[in-house]
């Protein structure tokens, strides 16, 4: 693949959260997620992954566009973190979005949650 | 066919671009805002194809009239597979979903591919109501 990397087009924002219970890997994506930006995403998740979190979670909700690239890279992930015993969560898809995890049965894969507290508290 | 006042469009890497131009041109031909989400979506996985797999650009193509919108894509890749897209991949599949949405969220999709290239035309119907052309 030969065409420029979409950086400007995607903004990832990654924090380690304490909550009540335990502390939690946050991702917040915004922008629009798509071919020209999924490698960077992938390398954004895998390095939150390798940090052997119990709980990401993927805030969805400043995300205006997704495309089955960026569906891939998170299945992905999803499946890093099944294996090493943890948990991936999504968090406030706009409608877009959500109903591109619904079509692709994505959503029964991973919980879906209409807002990062909710995910939290799993 | 295209007809004679069909907005043509060149990309070659903006897909934001491509995006942006059939949600425009589906809210001015009256597609609801879901169904216009919809045609955003299919187009952009189409034309993420030519990227993936081509290195020219694409063309994408937009008309309407009364009944329907339109967005056809062509680039110069070939889709050997002629029921590309008309099973579901596993929904852990990590590879698979783009032409299967396609499929999906349009109302009626025309694929064509030779050795010369692939067109693939998007189609969904507009409210009766609307007044189009």
């Amino acid at each position: 693949m030969w065409y420029n990397t979409g950086v400007d087009l995607l903004t990832t924002s990654v924090a380690t959260v304490e909550s009540d219970s335990e502390a939690y890997t946050l991702v917040e994506l915004s922008g629009e997620a798509d071919v020209t930006n999924s490698d960077a995403l992938r390398e954004v998740l895998d390095t939150e992954v390798a940090k052997l979190p119990r709980t990401l979670i993927i805030d969805l909700s400043g995300l205006r566009f997704m495309d089955s690239s960026a569906l891939h890279v998170i299945l992905r992930a999803n499946r890093a973190m099944d294996r090493q015993g943890g948990v991936l969560a999504l968090a406030s898809p706009r409608e877009p979005v959500a109903k591109m995890l619904r079509l692709t049965a994505a959503d029964q894969l991973i919980p879906v949650y209409p807002s990062v507290s909710e995910a939290s508290a799993g | 066919m295209p007809t004679n006042d069909a907005m043509y469009h060149t990309y070659r890497s903006d897909l934001s671009e491509v995006r942006a131009l059939v949600l425009e041109r589906a809210r001015e031909a009256g597609l609801a805002e879901g169904r216009a989400s919809d045609l955003v979506l299919a187009v952009s996985e189409v034309a993420a194809n030519t990227l993936r797999h081509t290195k020219s650009s694409g063309t994408l193509a937009i008309w309407h009239n009364e009944r329907e919108i339109v967005c056809e894509i062509r680039d110069e890749g070939t889709i050997a597979d002629s029921l590309a897209g008309q099973v579901k991949p596993a929904p852990d599949a990590t590879g698979g979903h783009g032409l299967w949405l396609v499929y999906q969220v349009c109302d009626f999709v025309e694929l064509n591919s030779d050795a010369s290239g692939t067109t693939v035309r998007m189609h969904m119907a507009l409210p009766a109501s609307n007044g189009g052309h």
